[in-house]
């Protein structure tokens, strides 16, 4: 322990003012790159909070305008000469309505119908379906005149939003100068009126802005999560019960724990050419279908639900299933009796955030077939569906302006849903959290 | 066929389960018995419904296959003759006849004149294995029940029956998930064999040319279109650079921030933000990137371009005027923000891993936060950190809404950011998507760029998994 | 798969401190303290609270120069949270609050006007368990004396850290391999690490919150060793759970109870003669 050289005698208070001297002029420096660092931190939360802000603020601005439409009550004079009373679905009643109009302005149409096409387009064609049935359903209306209400089209939808400026030039708009001043016209008229959008929640996908709506995919969302739950869940836990309690612990097993780790880090799009290989082409399961959907989604959740579930059961502790075995219940009586029960509530919590987390998936459902228009509301786990992701995509790509606040409105829509899963799960945790 | 047999099914085993238990309890009357009667109701429940599942998950399985040999085996000459990709187009427009739908394509002579004839057939054959499948199912909960029935006697331990059966169906369920994989494996190979059969590997792996579209007519001379995916790689490593260098620092830092500086009351806050952000879906990432972030960035561009040209950096000028909404760029920068929660939260459980007895020697010399952070706790934390960065690159390799909807389709071999690039998974899903056939080249392809992405994204994800686990135990 | 098992190092969990297993060490040479010493630290009336939990009662107490002083006492007694106010290391400890005055020479610690980095440049500690970071041995000697500012140049670090090993027993068994990991070091070494990162910055008080606890009984004599040289030089405050080193090694003994100074005095008066009933039934093993 005797080192040589012990250096001599203590500082003298020269040195040690000196020193002092040095600590003091650095320590400026030092603090000035503290407050520097520290701020870098607070600008990278700050980044992620303001661009989670500048999101849903975004969404909200383009979707809101979704909420509500326009409807355009014209009165229509039901020509004898023009309606078969027996079949009226063959009335072109939008030309009809068009020409009508256009007289009322005492506009007249050119040979090549040039005014009433650019009437036509005002209104959505829902006109004609609207029309229809009034006629079969009161064919005494015929000779009358009748106000019809109908949708605008998505454009002049837009235009009372206002989403078409008339300070943009004329070419660059979708409607011209002559049919804004309709539009205006009628609005003066008292013929346009503001209401909710009814149809985004009730109707299912369509080729027309104005007729499209969620419902459809929220229904297949559903379906496919029903599907998803029924699989996912019993296999997820059951697994994870297995590996927690009855598996021996060796090289085998480790091997499964390894495999399910990289199996929740496998990017989705694997498990849409997964499904797309095994369900459609092998199994000749029916392409975009809920049923496939939620095949290849319980497939993608199941290692979530068992990483969830075995955590869970790792936090019960030991002495509860000692004190069952010592009961001398069985070890498959304890499990089911005491210890499963009390990692319910963990199960359940990690079981809904991983469907919220489905519900949100996209990449494989396009893979197996959810890419394509699907009018109507699915009524069966082999139809052929849409889903609330698959459709925000559809109507991403969709080149109508009218569909951009929709696509905006279906996020909305979905992050909905979402948050009320979320929520649910917060909700499960603080009820029944239990600290051992 | 069998989704009629399902519910009959589950109300057999449930039958059998009262019948079970009520022959159970007679027999045990004053007798003490080794197991319960509601026990026997159980064991015979599962010999009634497993055997008949076995034979139905069978027969899903391995149904399509035997069909597949009995349609080939009585096939016409003419359709026998044909090459696979044509031989398995015409067989599944032969079902969909016999289902009565449409035909996918418009088949020549002779073909056209043996579709409906082979529709039948085909159709035929499927009534008979289904019914086939249905009667050997029913067959097998028979003889379950049978088997659980001729064995309820007080001193028989169905107890120990049903549980061996539990841990049995457990270990089937944590079999599913290893099956899960080896499906994966499976079926990336299969077609991926068949595609590299087609395209020689090394061209598909350092061919600079892609250009699937030429292939859909697959049986036109010379027009097998090109496959080399080098370009789509390199969209895929721009893309993912670009990501992980907006979600590193950012990712590290707010970690940094939130385990090192923050309050309780600000962590509780800004916590759930983070998870916030998340748990929005990729796709909404893609529309704010298509909708917002894209024509933001070109605006910007094409307004810096108009400054500088007529100046001394015209040639620039007149580039960046011509700068496109799908750039990688805003596909990078948009990823690279979903990236930053995944980032944050595993690099704050690395950091909170290192021992506090560091940070107290630290301090303890006269240390400042920041002086301990970069000093001492980033340096412990390396390899962790290291890992999560590779778990994010790997996420950032796998990510498909984004770019589908934000980079373009583009092939091209460049590292320009302002580049409308594509990546592997923007072409799979280009070439799932649109209408073709599945056994072209084309769709086949996928599987090929599925391998690759799947090969790569489990290679980082081992090493990363590793690198992070032992780093834990480390500091246990 | 194979993880890599990272091993104690040797003897790094051998008996806790209290319990007295050195049989190896010589019997207790009593230092006696010098007298005319000056005061280095003076507390007056030190009270610390975590939360509502009050840890620390009304201390007061005078903490000679170049002297070893032992806070000795039953666990949860006190006597490391009254170690960790003389460098504001409770500021470290979210709800953590002091009450009463700390002067080292003089001059208030808690003073707003005092920076804790600076206070902590002069007072260095060791902890319980060697810290050394995950860094080579020369980077960890290196350390203070890089982030406070203390070297010009290469030459003159390598001479600090040279010195500070040397002082701190540790150059010749590590000379050849400056540059290998510190936690590569036995616990024993990796704790003499630490003192000479501690010294490098050339403290006036050296802190040591149960120094040898992790350690095996030969590593602990070669640090009561060590000690006992650096009194040379500094101010030395140590805490201890084993009587027998307090007795061993240092001059001045304060004993601590439920969160209150209870006796202090010269060591050899403490250890033979106790003013104070508890002192007597402590030190004699009744409680502890």
């Amino acid at each position: 322990m005797t080192d040589a050289a012990i250096p001599p005698g203590k500082p003298t208070p020269a040195a040690g003012a000196e020193r002092t001297d040095r600590l003091r002029a650095g320590l400026k420096r030092r603090y000035a790159r503290e407050g520097r660092f520290k701020l870098y931190g607070l600008l990278a939360i700050g980044v992620a909070v303001g661009f989670l802000l500048l999101l849903l603020g975004r969404i909200f601005d383009q979707g809101h305008t979704a909420f509500y439409a326009h409807t355009l009550t014209v009165p229509v004079y039901m020509d004898p000469a023009r309606i078969d009373q027996a079949y009226p679905q063959g009335t072109n009643f939008e030309q009809l309505v068009a020409e009508q109009q256009l007289a009322r302005l005492g506009i007249a149409d050119d040979e090549q119908g040039t005014q009433s096409t650019a009437m036509r387009g005002l209104f959505s064609s829902e006109l004609k379906f609207v029309a229809a049935d009034l006629i079969r359903d009161r064919p005494a209306l015929i000779g009358e005149t009748v106000p019809i209400p109908a949708p605008l089209s998505d454009d002049a939808d837009l235009y009372f939003k206002g989403e078409i400026s008339r300070d943009t030039p004329a070419d660059q708009r979708r409607l011209s100068d002559q049919q804004l001043a309709w539009l205006d016209g009628m609005k003066a008229d008292g013929m346009v009126t503001s209401h909710f959008n009814s149809a985004l929640f009730t109707k299912g996908d369509s080729t027309e802005p104005e007729l499209a709506g969620v419902l459809g995919a929220v229904v297949g969302s559903a379906l496919m999560l029903l599907v998803t739950a029924l699989i996912a869940l019993p296999l997820g836990v059951g697994a994870a019960l297995y590996l927690e309690e009855f598996a021996p612990k060796g090289r085998i097993t480790n091997l499964i724990e390894v495999n399910i780790n990289n199996l929740a880090a496998v990017p989705s799009i694997i498990y849409g050419l997964l499904g797309l290989a095994l369900f459609i082409n092998w199994m000749h399961l029916p392409r975009a279908s809920p049923l496939v959907g939620g095949l290849v989604l319980a497939l993608m959740a199941l290692p979530t639900i068992i990483i969830a579930t075995r955590s869970s059961l790792k936090a019960v502790p030991p002495s509860i299933r000692e004190a069952a075995l010592a009961m001398g219940a069985s070890k498959t009586q304890t499990l089911f009796h005491h210890t499963l029960p009390l990692a319910m509530p963990g199960v359940m919590t990690g079981a809904i955030i991983s469907m919220a987390h489905a519900l949100g998936e996209t990449a494989p459902l396009l893979l197996i077939g959810m890419v394509s228009f699907v009018p109507g509301i699915p009524a069966g786990l082999s139809e052929p569906t849409g889903a609330l992701p698959s459709l925000i995509y559809i109507w991403e790509n969709a080149s109508e302006r009218a569909f951009h606040e929709r696509t905006a409105a279906a996020i909305m829509v979905l992050l909905a849903f979402m948050i009320v899963m979320n929520a649910a799960a917060v909700l499960l945790r603080r009820r029944f959290e239990r600290r051992w | 066929m069998t989704w009629f047999f399902l519910p009959i099914l589950i109300v057999a085993s449930i039958a059998a389960w009262f019948g079970a238990r009520g022959l159970a309890e007679r027999r045990q009357r004053g007798i003490h018995a080794h197991s319960r009667p509601a026990q026997f109701g159980a064991w015979a429940l599962i010999w009634t419904a497993v055997p008949a599942l076995v034979v139905l998950i069978a027969a899903a399985v391995f149904g399509p296959a035997i069909e597949g040999s009995l349609i080939m085996g009585g096939a016409p000459e003419a359709v026998s003759e044909l090459d696979p990709l044509r031989r398995g187009a015409f067989f599944g427009d032969a079902r969909a006849i016999g289902a009565g739908q449409p035909a996918t394509q418009i088949w020549p002579a002779p073909y056209a004149e043996l579709l409906p004839a082979e529709g039948a057939r085909v159709a035929g054959i499927g009534r008979m294995l289904d019914l086939g499948t249905v009667v050997l199912a029913a067959l097998a909960a028979l003889l379950g029940a049978l088997f659980v029935f001729s064995r309820i006697r007080p001193d028989m331990r169905a107890r120990n029956r049903v549980e061996g059966w539990v841990v049995a169906l457990l270990f089937v369920s944590s079999a599913v998930a290893v099956l899960t994989t080896v499906g994966i494996i499976a079926s990336l190979v299969f077609d991926s064999l068949r595609f590299f059969a087609s395209v020689p590997i090394f061209e598909f792996l350092f061919g600079t040319q892609w250009s699937p579209q030429t292939a859909i007519r697959a049986d036109q001379v010379g027009s097998t279109g090109a496959f080399g995916a080098l370009p789509l790689f390199a969209g895929t490593f721009l893309i993912m650079l670009i990501a992980m260098v907006v979600a590193a620092p950012v990712g590290l830092f707010a970690a940094i921030y939130l385990s090192e500086y923050a309050g309780p009351a600000f962590r509780a806050t800004v916590k759930p933000v983070l998870e916030v952000l998340a748990g929005v879906p990729t796709v909404v990432y893609g529309f704010f990137a298509a909708l917002t972030v894209g024509p933001a960035f070109r605006e910007f561009f094409n307004g810096l371009g108009a400054l500088l040209v007529g100046g001394p950096l015209d040639g620039i000028g007149q580039y960046l005027m011509l700068v496109q909404n799908q750039m990688a760029l805003v596909a990078g920068a948009v990823m690279g923000i979903m990236l930053i929660p995944f980032v944050s939260s595993l690099s704050d459980d690395i950091i909170n891993a290192v021992p506090q007895s560091l940070r107290d020697g630290s301090y303890a010399m006269g240390a400042t936060k920041s002086e301990t952070v970069k000093r001492v706790l980033l340096p412990a934390a390396l390899p962790g950190v290291a890992g999560a960065m590779l778990l994010a690159m790997s996420r950032a390799i796998g990510e498909t809404m984004i770019v589908t909807m934000a980079a373009g389709l583009a092939a091209r071999l460049t590292l320009n950011p302002l580049d409308t690039v594509t990546t592997v998974t923007v072409q799979i899903v280009t070439l799932l998507t649109g209408d073709q056939e599945f056994n072209s080249p084309k769709t086949l392809a996928a599987f090929g760029l599925g391998l690759t992405l799947f090969l790569v994204t489990l290679a980082l994800n081992i090493i990363a998994q590793r690198i992070v686990h032992t780093y834990r135990q480390q500091y246990d | 798969m194979k993880f890599k098992i990272f091993h104690a190092p040797d003897g790094a969990n051998s008996g806790s401190g209290d319990t007295d297993t050195r049989v190896l060490t010589p019997p207790p040479v009593l230092h006696s303290a010098d007298p005319d010493a000056p005061t280095k630290i003076t507390a007056r009336e030190v009270s610390v609270f975590y939360g509502d939990k009050q840890a620390l009662h009304d201390v007061s107490l005078d903490i000679p120069d170049k002297t070893v002083t032992a806070l000795i006492g039953p666990s949860g007694c006190g006597k490391s949270t009254f170690l960790r106010t003389m460098n504001r290391m409770n500021d470290t400890i979210p709800g953590a609050r002091v009450v009463g005055r700390i002067e080292m020479d003089g001059e208030d610690v808690n003073a707003k006007s005092v920076d804790p980095v600076l206070l902590r440049a002069r007072v260095g500690m060791v902890f319980q368990k060697p810290n050394p970071f995950p860094k080579t041995i020369y980077e960890n000697v290196a350390y203070g004396p890089r982030i406070h500012g203390l070297a010009d140049g290469k030459p003159e670090l390598d001479g600090i850290v040279e010195d500070s090993l040397k002082r701190a027993g540790l150059w010749e068994e590590v000379a050849d391999r400056l540059h290998s990991p510190g936690t590569g070091l036995s616990g024993g070494q990796q704790q003499r690490l630490v003192i000479a990162r501690a010294i490098a910055v050339e403290p006036e008080v050296i802190l040591m919150d149960e120094p040898c606890s992790a350690l095996d009984p030969i590593a602990t004599a070669r640090i009561e060793e060590l000690i006992d040289e650096l009194r040379e030089r500094y101010c030395i405050v140590i805490v201890t759970h084993s009587m027998a080193q307090a007795a061993r090694v240092s001059q001045r003994t304060a004993f601590f109870h439920l969160g209150r100074l209870i006796e202090t005095g010269d060591t050899e008066d403490i250890f033979t003669n106790p003013r104070e009933r508890r002192t007597l039934d402590y030190i004699t093993g009744r409680f502890g």
